[in-house]
């Protein structure tokens, strides 16, 4: 029904193409916009977390009278009297639930895990409280590099895909070619440094409880900690209209964020519990690291024989999160034989966990350079040798693309960057003040999936609307992009439409992950509005005093809150008076969005881009600086233009980051992050951040989803950093295989 | 904490110090303090200890005192940027626009920078150069320190346990005094140094009369180059560049770290030197003071 209707009566194109500005801008600007840590409830008490500083052992010793005695303090909670949960947080009973730490035993897993939690009436009094614990260890050797010994095998990676895939025989492939490039690459472990810290303020009534907490998926979140806590889901009412970034690590619940409603529990009364920027480099996730080897073969004509692409990484000693950094080789270049191949080892780290652009990011920097570095073997121009390899179907699968216009975005960033008589050597350019400067380029791919969502729509008889799903914007524009989306849905402007969001009461929106929420949520609401539309039209259609009486579901168009005669668009009738003339006050529509089964069995679904990077360097001293980067995307229907060129902006300058700065430094004796601080774990600066121009290159997949929406978030890392990281090569000669390029090694 | 004091007096500060039971954390801008203190406290090493709190002493002046400026210990770093002040704080005034970024130049004081006595330290070397002492305070009197013999190691000074650092004192070269400063770090901005090079010329009839050098972040303290700087002098600012040679680093002893590795420092602090000396032979051409 729904469908039928929707491919009838909805129009698109009059909020949807637009680039309007974000709807919570002012409330985030004027500072009214409510974050989570924002709020006080009545009595409301601060939390604050005891973290180990040691990475492996057990908690010999607390002082807990020490901490009870210090003024102001409320309640110690330990293992000793933490509240009882009804479910094991070391059980595992979903790809998506991961094991935390919530006080269940005295073991340390990774340094920084919480191991008591102090209640107080000041945030002060609770942190010298969790000073004066001073606790005493028995203390164990680490594992903190993939060095480590115990080697593993693993089945799965991500979160749930087959570890080891092949297609053609690899090793003949390799044996045949005439060139053959063989190079091993490191990513090191990286953490998602939201600027919003975890937080949560938890208050019970009851068994019921009320949660702030940013969530990137509000109906795990709830699922997750009812089970927890042995309460039906509807007893926990979580609220997260705004998340300060989340990039993953808010995907799912963390021990913390469950240790603060423990502390309510504990002490019957409301608390606050925010984590300090070193503590979220140990309970929230992390990327974690890895080692890739690329084995290519190629024939004289450039085109690639084989691609063997080996991933090493890490997962903590007690749970399994592995970086799928090789399913970038299954989707983005036509060698007839691929394999991908994983081993793993075992940290004293906490469980990695998808981070923007998970497996695609760290797959991408090592496939680009690899593919840089065949090129030149080929003796061909880079661009010149991708679209050798042109992949029009899916090489691993075989499958058609459901669309791909990656060669117009080849075609329209070579254009823009200009890119023509770049020479093949390096190290041939240089700018007026004696820089050394080099050209990059990088193919940008990302999986266009889709979660599964509901929304509900209601049109008044006032002849406005309520359009709502627990929707999670982090910034990325869902309060804006959603909202379009649903107005087109019913037909209605969008000041029209009072559209809900953030607030696990509202219809499950799915995770806002996988550069899918828009998608997911955006065709629920989608379906959603075409629903209520195709009840007020039968509604009309039934009522003789109607214009619209017989016409035929196929036969009406909505526009302006009004249903027309798609035959005779001068009779027609508004909402207001088909709901007024019916006795109704409102009429209510619901919908799903989910990928049909069908799509993914037919299709690879992919978002494509080409990424242009330039760099200077200073020959002396090494330093570099990205100067210049051009991306075009393809990523099917853009709700808003505006908002998805920010989202490839911020990816472009989180693929610099991942080129040139970003890096967890481990001690290797105490397991700690020595840098887990905004001061020494570098992103780039604004100073760091060159010119940016994203190109939103027009495409149209008529298979995706019912809208053609694939997903923007996350794919402008892919392609940039390995872009960046080939333009370093372009400038200097020298290839770092290592990231992030340390300055001193392009020295020659 | 209880014992925290925020005197509204020097004599004040004094006498809390002179009485204190344990020595207090004393606090000016708080931009090496508070960070200082999350370590410790992310880690379970915090000792909380009383602060005694410096900001209201009103110290924030620069006086122009004849024979030499004085700084006063609540000179920020954007006091200081800020501030119309002869050519040789040139130097100086370069490195106050790098450190951190605005809002650390607004609270961090260039004073507690040299108590805090990083390594990086970017306020050593230009003020090393500038031949600045420290005065320091307590209730037996007052006595100055040459900054050299103020800085004793890494994160250690001259300052007894009864002393507060209540100003740097400028003397004033004499002549033509050209100073700038370098500073080179893993990114544009926001960045603690891999290295970084102040450097002041004293010209008279267009050759140096007197060179002053100093690197940071490339040994525990900040170091002078005497021997290029005697090198240096009756040579014209035009030849100073081709003058640096590697011997001249003899006095740094850089380590690896994971900023950098002690090879790299040794390399680009002699890159930063050549530059810093040709900028000075051509001031007119000097824009800006990024390494590159």
């Amino acid at each position: 029904m729904a469908e039928t209707a929707s491919a009838t009566h909805v129009r698109h194109g009059s909020s949807i193409g637009q680039p309007l500005t974000r709807r919570d801008g002012v409330l985030k600007v004027t500072g009214q916009a409510r974050y989570a840590a924002d709020n006080h409830p009545p009595g409301m008490l601060h939390a604050a977390l005891a973290v180990s500083s040691i990475a492996r052992g057990r908690v010999a010793a607390l002082d807990v009278a020490a901490a009870r005695a210090h003024p102001g303090v409320v309640e110690v909670m330990t293992p000793a009297n933490r509240p009882p949960l009804a479910q094991d947080p070391d059980d595992k009973n979903g790809p998506f639930v991961f094991r935390m730490e919530a006080l269940q035993d005295d073991r340390v897993r990774y340094a920084g895990q919480p191991i008591a939690v102090v209640i107080a009436e000041t945030l002060e009094a609770a942190t010298e409280g969790a000073a004066l614990l001073a606790p005493r260890y028995e203390a164990e050797a680490v594992e903190t590099g993939l060095d480590a010994s115990d080697v593993f095998i693993p089945q799965m990676v991500g979160p749930g895909a087959p570890a080891e895939a092949r297609h053609g025989d690899v090793e003949a492939g390799l044996a045949a070619a005439e060139r053959r490039v063989e190079a091993t690459y490191e990513t090191p472990a990286q953490y998602h440094n939201a600027m919003e810290p975890h937080a949560i303020v938890a208050a019970w009534e009851g068994d019921r409880l009320t949660v702030d907490t940013p969530s990137q998926g509000l109906a795990w979140a709830q699922e997750r900690i009812a089970g927890l806590l042995g309460l039906p889901p509807e007893n926990i009412h979580i609220r997260s209209p705004f998340l300060g970034g989340g990039f993953g690590s808010k995907g799912v619940i963390s021990g913390p964020q469950v240790l603060g409603i423990l502390a309510a529990r504990l002490v019957g009364r409301p608390v606050k519990l925010v984590l300090r920027r070193e503590q979220m480099y140990g309970p929230v996730g992390h990327r974690g690291p890895t080692r890739q080897t690329l084995r290519l073969g190629a024939g004289e004509d450039g085109g690639l024989t084989a691609l063997h692409h080996h991933v090493r990484t890490a997962t903590s000693r007690f749970d399994d999160f592995l970086e799928p950094a090789a399913s970038v080789s299954h989707t983005l270049y036509a060698a007839p034989a691929i394999a991908t191949t994983y081993d793993a080892v075992r940290l004293d780290t906490g469980t990695p966990l998808f981070m923007r652009a998970p497996g695609e990011a760290s797959g991408s920097i090592a496939l680009e350079s690899a593919i840089d570095e065949m090129a030149l073997e080929c003796g061909m121009d880079p661009l010149e040798f991708r679209l050798r390899n042109y992949a029009e179907v899916e090489p691993m699968s075989g499958k058609p693309f459901s669309s791909k216009a990656l060669r117009e975005c080849y075609a329209q960033g070579v254009a823009r960057f200009g890119w023509a008589g770049r020479p093949l050597q390096p190290r041939q350019m240089r700018d007026e003040n004696g820089l050394l400067v080099g050209w990059g380029l990088g193919t940008a791919t990302f999986p266009a999936l889709m979660f599964q969502g509901q929304a509900r729509a209601v049109i008044r008889r006032d002849g406005t609307a309520l359009a709502e799903t627990g929707a999670h914007d982090m910034g990325q524009g869902a309060w804006t992009a959603l909202a379009q989306l649903a107005a087109d849905s019913l037909g209605l402007e969008i000041d029209q439409v009072e559209f809900r969001s953030g607030d696990s009461r509202l219809p499950d929106a799915g995770i806002a992950g996988g550069s899918s929420h828009t998608a997911t949520a955006g065709i629920a609401l989608h379906h959603a509005g075409a629903d209520a539309i195709a009840k007020l039209t039968e509604l009309a259609m039934a009522d003789q005093r109607s214009p619209l009486f017989g016409a035929g579901n196929m036969g009406v168009v909505a526009r302006n809150g009004r249903l027309l005669r798609r035959d005779d668009e001068s009779r027609g009738e508004s909402y207001a008076d088909i709901l007024t003339r019916a006795g109704l006050a409102e009429i209510e529509g619901r919908g799903t969005g989910a990928m049909d089964p069908a799509v993914p069995e037919h299709y690879a679904t992919h978002s494509h881009g080409a990424v242009f990077a330039e760099v200077k360097i200073d020959p002396e001293l090494g330093q570099i600086r990205a100067t210049r980067l051009v991306g075009a995307f393809a990523a099917g229907r853009i709700v808003n233009p505006r908002l998805v060129r920010s989202q490839y902006y911020g990816g472009m300058i989180w693929g610099v980051s991942f080129a040139l700065h970003e890096q967890a430094v481990m001690d290797k004796c105490s397991g700690r992050v020595m840098n887990a601080n905004l001061g020494e774990y570098h992103v780039p600066v604004n100073a760091d951040v060159p010119s940016l121009e994203a190109i939103l290159v027009e495409e149209h997949d008529p298979h995706v989803n019912p809208l053609g929406i694939k997903g923007v978030g996350e794919i402008g890392i892919t392609g940039t950093a390995g872009a960046v990281a080939n333009a370093v090569w372009h400038a200097t000669g020298v290839r770092v295989r290592r990231f992030p390029i340390a300055i001193e090694k392009l020295l020659v | 904490m209880s014992g925290d004091r925020k005197p509204a007096s020097l004599a004040e500060a004094l006498s809390l110090l002179a009485g204190a039971p344990e020595a207090p954390l004393l606090l000016a801008g708080g931009t090496d303090v508070y960070p200082a203190r999350a370590v410790a406290e992310a880690w379970g090493r915090y000792a909380p200890r009383p602060v005694l709190d410096l900001s209201g002493l009103g110290l924030a002046g620069i006086e122009d005192r004849g024979d030499h400026h004085r700084i006063g210990a609540g000179v920020t770093w954007a006091a200081l940027r800020d501030a119309p002040l002869p050519p040789w704080f040139d130097g100086l005034r370069q490195a106050a626009r790098q450190v951190g970024g605005v809002q650390v130049q607004a609270r961090g004081t260039v004073l507690g920078n040299l108590c805090n006595a990083s390594p990086a330290a970017d306020g050593v070397p230009p003020l090393l150069t500038l031949e600045a002492e420290v005065e320091l305070a307590s209730r037996r009197g007052t006595r100055r320190l040459p900054l050299g013999a103020f800085i004793l190691g890494n994160r250690r000074t001259a300052l007894a346990p009864d002393e507060i650092a209540t100003a740097i004192l400028v003397p004033k070269p004499a002549g033509e005094t050209r100073s700038a400063f370098l500073k080179l770090g893993a990114r544009s901005y926001l960045v603690i140094s891999i290295a970084m090079v102040a450097g002041l010329l004293e010209i008279d009839s267009g050759r140096i009369a007197a060179a002053r050098l100093a690197i940071g972040a490339c040994s525990p303290v900040a170091q002078r180059l005497p021997e290029l700087e005697a090198a240096l002098i009756g040579a014209r600012p035009e030849e100073a560049a081709a003058l640096a040679a590697p011997e001249h680093l003899a006095p740094l002893s850089p380590i690896d770290d994971v900023r950098a590795t002690a090879e790299y420092r040794r390399h680009a602090a002699l890159v930063l030197l050549r530059r810093l000396l040709a900028g000075l032979a051509a001031p007119q051409a000097q824009g800006g003071s990024q390494a590159a």
